[in-house]
C-alpha cells in the first residue's frame, strides 16, 4: 500500500513535468470558455491529443476550433475509462470547457473537461475525473 | 508544501524492509529520476520548485548563446510557436539532456544495459539510445566529429562507474531550460548504485567557451523500476509528421502563428 501511495505521490508530483513544453504557457490557465460545437476530427496521437470541431457563430458563420488535451494517449488509455483511437468520432456532439489562448482571437485551446454526445469523458484527476493513471498497464 | 507533507508521512509509515543485496557494479534495468531538478543544476535561474542557490557560471558568450534559447518551459518559458526547442521539432535531445530532464515516469524511462565492453543506456523519449565504451581511451577530440550524444568512454573507479565524453553537438541543450554548451564541452558522469534500488548520478562540465569554470549537476536520483522489464515497450517516438500537424494545427494557432485547420 506504502508502494502504491508513494507512485502516486510521484506521479502528482511530476504531473507539470509530464506537459509538452508550452502547453500550459500558450493559454490562460486562470480563465476558461466554454464551446458547442461538432466534431470533424479526433487525433489521437503524440505529443498530445487533439479534436477539431466546429461552432456555428450567432451570425450563422462556422468557426474551426481545435483543442489539445494535455494527457498523451498512454496517459489517456491507462486512465481505464474506455479513452482509445475511436472515443470520438465525427459528427460527435461536443461541449468543451478549456483555457483560451493567449492570443485574442485564436481558435486553439486547452481542454479542460469535455463532454460527447452528452457523456462526460475525464481528463484527469479532480472533480469527476478518475483515479490517477495506474502505472504501465500490460497489453 | 502538501505534497512534502504526504511525502514525509508516507516515508513514516512505510514498512522497513531489510535491506536487499546488491552488486554496486550492477547498474543494469530500467531507472526512473525521483530527484527534483529538471535543470542540469539547481540553479536560481530554475522553474519554481527548481529554485537553487547558484546562477550558472555563464561567460560572456555562454550568456548570449542562453538568451538565444527560447524554451517552453520555466521561468523564460514562450509559447512554442516562437520558441526554437528542440524538442518541438523532434531533433535529437542529447546527452545530457537525456539524462537530467526527460527521464521521468510515466514512459521516460532510462534501461541501462551492461555487456562485455559497453555500457549502453536506452531512452524511452525518443526512442534513443547511447553507448558507452568501456575501458577503452578515448579518442583525440580533433579526430571525432560533434555528435548528438558524443563520444564516451567509461570505467570503474571503486564503485563509481565514471563515464567520460567529448564532441557533442552544439544544436543540443543541457536540459529543457536552454542552457547552452559548446562543441568542445566535456562531460563526465559518475554513476553509483547507492542501494539496490537508488542510483545516483553527478555530472560536470567543462566548457570554457560557455561557462567560466567547471559546472558540477545536481545529485540527480533514480529509482529502479523492477516492474518496467515485464511491460511491452511503449515506443514513444517523437515523430516529425505528427509534431508538425500539432505545431501547425494548434499551438501555432495558440500561439498566434495561425495557420488553416
Amino acid at each position: 500500500m506504502a508502494n502504491r501511495l508513494f507512485v502516486l505521490v510521484l506521479l502528482l508530483l511530476s504531473l507539470p513535468a509530464l506537459a509538452h513544453h508550452g502547453s500550459n504557457i500558450s493559454y490562460q490557465t486562470d480563465k476558461t470558455i466554454t464551446l458547442d460545437g461538432t466534431v470533424t476530427e479526433w487525433d489521437y496521437r503524440n505529443p498530445h491529443p487533439q479534436i477539431y470541431f466546429d461552432v456555428k457563430e450567432k451570425d450563422g458563420s462556422v468557426s474551426h476550433w481545435a483543442t489539445e488535451l494535455l494527457p498523451t494517449p498512454l496517459m489517456l488509455r491507462n486512465m481505464n475509462v474506455g479513452w482509445s483511437r475511436t472515443t470520438v468520432k465525427p459528427k460527435d456532439h461536443i461541449i468543451l470547457v478549456c483555457n483560451p489562448s493567449r492570443v485574442a482571437g485564436a481558435k486553439a485551446c486547452l481542454a479542460k473537461e469535455l463532454t460527447l454526445n452528452g457523456k462526460v469523458w475525464p481528463l484527469g484527476a479532480g472533480p469527476g475525473g478518475p483515479p490517477p493513471p495506474a502505472r504501465g498497464a500490460t497489453p | 508544501m502538501l505534497t512534502l507533507i504526504l511525502i514525509a508521512l508516507l516515508a513514516a509509515q512505510a514498512p522497513q524492509a531489510p535491506q536487499q543485496k546488491f552488486d554496486p557494479h550492477d547498474l543494469s534495468g530500467h531507472w526512473n529520476r525521483t530527484s527534483r531538478f529538471q535543470t542540469f543544476s539547481n540553479v536560481s535561474s530554475g522553474q519554481g520548485n527548481q529554485q537553487g542557490t547558484a546562477e550558472a557560471p555563464f561567460t560572456a558568450a555562454g550568456k548570449e548563446k542562453f538568451e538565444g534559447n527560447k524554451p517552453g518551459y520555466g521561468p523564460r518559458a514562450v509559447p512554442p510557436a516562437i520558441g526554437n526547442d528542440p524538442m518541438g521539432t523532434c531533433d535529437p535531445l542529447g546527452i545530457p539532456r537525456l539524462l537530467n530532464t526527460e527521464v521521468i515516469t510515466p514512459h521516460q524511462t532510462m534501461e541501462i544495459v551492461q555487456i562485455p565492453g559497453r555500457f549502453i543506456q536506452f531512452f524511452e523519449w525518443h526512442h534513443e539510445w547511447r553507448e558507452v565504451f568501456v575501458d577503452r581511451k578515448l579518442p583525440a577530440a580533433d579526430t571525432v566529429d560533434p555528435t548528438w550524444n558524443g563520444t564516451s568512454v567509461g570505467k570503474w573507479e571503486g564503485d563509481v562507474f565514471v563515464v567520460d565524453g567529448i564532441a557533442f553537438d552544439d544544436r543540443t541543450w543541457l536540459d529543457k531550460f536552454g542552457y547552452p554548451h559548446s562543441e568542445n564541452m566535456k562531460l563526465q558522469e559518475r554513476y553509483r548504485r547507492i542501494d539496490a534500488d537508488t542510483l545516483e548520478l553527478t555530472m560536470t562540465i567543462t566548457d570554457p567557451e560557455m561557462y567560466t569554470r567547471p559546472w558540477v549537476s545536481d545529485t540527480k536520483l533514480f529509482r529502479l523500476d523492477r516492474a518496467k522489464s515485464s511491460r511491452w515497450d511503449e515506443q514513444i517516438y517523437c515523430v516529425p509528421t505528427e509534431e508538425y500537424k500539432f505545431n501547425q494545427r494548434v499551438r501555432d494557432e495558440a500561439g498566434g502563428r495561425g495557420t488553416a485547420k
